[in-house]
């Protein structure tokens, strides 16, 4: 059975009919043709998915479009603003922390949710806010070199 | 593949209620979904014939945090997030807090809820060992109206409690210890991240001058599900503390865990690591009691 639901994606009013199963996840990428969110692992280990939900992370693979009615969702490519990047995609390409680049989507969206409310954050509170993302292949370091030297 | 299903959103909790009643077999409450969701996605055993998934999101009232002088009362509702960032809770349920912020990765605790934690009663569940050693009471609500029930009764076995069909848990009530009460929280997982637990202990202990005054203590994922340790508690309360004593009381606990168990083919390591964890954990109190002092 379809249903509508209506929720502001980057910053735009959206009205979809979908299925109220259907995870946020497919919504983006099938429906709404955002395919900058990734799915890794499909059952909220990998963080590939990640997107900021009221001002939170969460794993998109782990919400129901019957569940975001009236939300406010951010995903990556909510981010650039007037064709300039953000300060996270400018400091993630300059400090080398993209390689194959599957994380990366989900790390910004992590790292942003936490800007959002801790507009300095140390390195242990960089490290928890991404312990919920896996990066395979740059190694953590630029990550965190990049989130810390970005601002919201 | 998520099998087609039906959200249902509920204004108030009669209604809730109504519909679960209707739809026995068929209905099923969502909290945060962290479970059922991939659950769902797995074709898991446990969430089979699912039509409707009931979400309480719109019921304010679950999200409620209430002190009074002697409890706090915290809807069934509240994220493990809205958890850590309460300084009430923080102030006087310092273990439970503190399994919280180990439970999954933001993105998890952001969505996940405690009460979910105990209902779901997975053997690793990371907040129950400090819910039971804090005596917490749940309120359920069921067509014959509101009952409460000490959580260490509700849980049954690995994923089975006595919440009865048609039934919500509504609220988590958490007496307040009194001052005396020192605790901690361990936690053994493969990793830090996004790990499941294979180890939980959590000891509150009333220290008196040099004796212990009451003792609780609690494991998870160790056991087949979080569980207390009423005779064990019991013997060694009013015992004097020395090395010696907290030594006994976490090879008990071993014995204790390894009765409950069985003898298993990670016995051998598990029994011995949880003894000199839950040693540690009760030298760790022992001291920063002194300190305090
Ligand atoms: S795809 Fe959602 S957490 Fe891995
Ligand atoms: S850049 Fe490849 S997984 Fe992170």
């Amino acid at each position: 059975m379809k249903i509508k639901v209506s929720f502001i994606l980057n910053g735009l009013q959206v009205t979809v009919e979908t299925e109220a199963h259907r995870r946020l996840l497919d919504l983006l990428r099938d429906d709404l043709n955002l395919t900058g969110t990734k799915e890794g692992c499909a059952i909220g280990e990998c963080g590939a998915c990640t997107v900021v939900m009221n001002k939170l992370a969460v794993n998109s693979c782990l919400v129901l479009a019957g569940q975001i009615d009236g939300a406010e969702i951010i995903t990556i490519e909510g981010l650039m603003k007037n064709g300039a990047l953000h300060s996270l995609q400018q400091k993630f390409i300059e400090k080398g922390a993209v390689q194959c680049g599957f994380c990366t989507p989900g790390m910004i969206m992590s790292a942003y949710a936490l800007l959002l409310s801790n507009k300095n954050p140390d390195e242990e509170e960089i490290k928890e806010a991404i312990a919920g993302n896996l990066c395979r292949c740059t190694g953590y370091k630029q990550i965190i070199e990049a989130i810390a030297d970005s601002e919201i | 593949m998520i099998p087609e299903l039906e959200i249902i959103k509920p204004f108030s909790l009669e209604e809730a209620v109504d519909f679960l009643n209707d739809h026995p077999a068929e209905a099923r409450i969502i909290a945060g979904g962290t479970d059922i969701i991939p659950g769902l996605m797995q074709g898991s055993k446990r969430f089979t014939g699912i039509k409707y998934l009931v979400d309480l999101q719109q019921i304010d009232e679950l999200k409620e945090i209430i002190a009074d002088s002697e409890n706090i009362t915290i809807g069934a509702l509240l994220t493990f997030s809205q958890m850590i960032n309460n300084d009430s809770l923080k102030n006087n349920f310092p273990l439970l807090v503190k399994s919280a912020s180990t439970v999954g990765s933001v993105q998890i605790r952001n969505r996940a809820t405690v009460a979910g934690n105990f209902i779901n009663n997975a053997p690793c569940a990371d907040s129950v060992p400090p819910l039971l050693v804090y005596n917490a009471k749940i309120k359920l609500l069921g067509v014959n109206g509101n009952y409460e029930m000490p959580l260490s009764d509700f849980l049954i076995k690995p994923y089975f409690t006595r919440l009865k069909t048609g039934e919500i848990v509504t609220q988590i009530i958490l007496p307040k210890p009194k001052k005396e009460f020192i605790g901690d929280f361990y936690k053994l997982g493969r990793r830090r991240g996004v790990a499941i637990s294979r180890i939980t202990l959590a000891a509150l202990i009333q220290i008196e001058d040099n004796k212990l005054g009451e003792i609780r203590l609690a494991s998870g994922a160790v056991s087949p599900i979080g569980m207390r340790f009423f005779d064990l508690e019991q013997k060694y309360s009013g015992s004097v503390i020395s090395d010696k004593l907290l030594k006994n009381i976490s090879s008990d606990l071993g014995k204790e865990i390894l009765k409950v168990t069985g003898l298993r083919w990670s016995s051998e390591y598990k029994v011995p690591v949880t003894q000199q964890a839950m040693y540690l954990l009760l030298e760790r109190i022992c001291s920063a009691h002194k300190q305090v002092k």
